[in-house]
């Protein structure tokens, strides 16, 4: 018994040009695509020209410089960072720092977890945790003294932090992590 | 789950770059256009599997891909508009043996390019060419006048 299998005659579903051949050109779609594409490559240049100014970290504008009033913790750091990637936070102790050859820095947690923290150099004599956060006792005899952390964030984002000497008042910032 | 984030994140990151790039990236590739594809894919690679190198990451990140893929190329058969964004539409280069200067200027054609595509259909000479059509693909269709 010979099958009754359905079949459909084949036709032209796109336009032809010149009553000859189906191309299905779209002139005008691709008209306002080139339109488009000017407008993409322009963003793509500021883009470029953004990343190397350092908006989205690793450059100029992204370093940032924060310290207390009296002077006795400055911090530089990039207060643009970006997520999976290395940055420095370099903290610089001032006169009034220094006690009985110690400095004691108190970090807030949002270093250690949010902001990555993944060494401190030198490494501090003492660590206590308290207050959520940590304190750090380093040995330390005159100035000029600083102190490196590196931090790897892990999580795009906005990331504040608070640092400060013992005996001081508390430098206060935050980080915007960027994916 | 950041590798497949990553993984969606540099297939729409990497189509679009490809896609408003102008179209022989795809077809036709010289080495000028070997350097940009494996270049850009060396990249994304970069932040997709990130520090997480084992098979189980890679294998979720290829799987999202295809995944997208596959979702994709289904949406494009259903919507023509959907596929024109994607693939472009063809454009006609010669019409009746007449070059159309606006296309040729817009897509960055060269003379050689057209020539090239002309002996691959065994057209000898440019003058011989009725139709050429820059396909979705990024190949040169070419069709010769009837002799």
């Amino acid at each position: 018994m010979p099958s009754s299998t359905p079949t459909t005659p084949i036709e032209d579903s796109v336009p032809k040009i010149d009553e000859k051949i189906a191309v299905g050109e779209n002139l005008e779609f691709q008209r306002t695509w080139w339109k488009f594409e000017r407008v993409v490559w322009t963003l793509f240049l500021l883009i470029l020209i953004a990343d190397v100014l350092g908006v989205f970290g690793r450059g100029w504008l992204s370093k940032g410089r924060v310290s207390d009033a009296a002077q006795t913790l400055t911090v530089d750091y990039e207060h643009v960072a970006r997520a999976s990637t290395p940055s420095i936070m370099t903290l610089h102790f001032g006169p009034n720092a220094i006690h009985n050859g110690h400095v004691q820095l108190y970090v807030s947690d949002s270093i250690v977890k949010p902001l990555g923290a993944q060494r401190i150099s030198p490494q501090p004599a003492v660590s206590s945790v308290g207050r959520d956060g940590i304190t750090y006792t380093f040995d330390a005899t005159e100035l000029p003294a600083s102190v490196q952390i590196a931090l790897e964030p892990s999580f795009p984002g906005r990331h504040p932090f608070k640092l400060q000497v013992v005996g001081g008042t508390p430098v206060q910032s935050s980080i915007i992590v960027v994916p | 789950m950041p590798t497949i984030i990553h993984a969606v994140a540099g297939y729409f990151i990497l189509l679009f770059i490809v896609r408003v790039l102008k179209r022989r990236a795809g077809s036709q590739m010289t080495l000028f256009e070997f350097v940009i594809v494996f270049l850009i894919g060396g990249v994304i690679i970069l932040s997709t599997v990130g520090n997480d190198r084992s098979v189980t990451n890679c294998t979720c990140a290829v799987i999202a891909v295809g995944l997208i893929h596959r979702s994709l190329a289904w949406v494009k058969a259903k919507s023509p508009t959907l596929g024109a964004i994607l693939d472009g539409t063809p454009l006609v280069i010669i019409r009746a043996g007449e070059w159309q200067p606006e296309i040729v200027k817009g897509m960055k054609l060269r003379r050689e390019d057209i020539e090239a595509a002309a002996r691959s259909a065994g057209v000898t000479r440019i003058e011989d060419i009725d139709y050429a059509i820059l396909e979705r693909n990024g190949r040169i269709s070419v069709l010769p006048k009837d002799s």
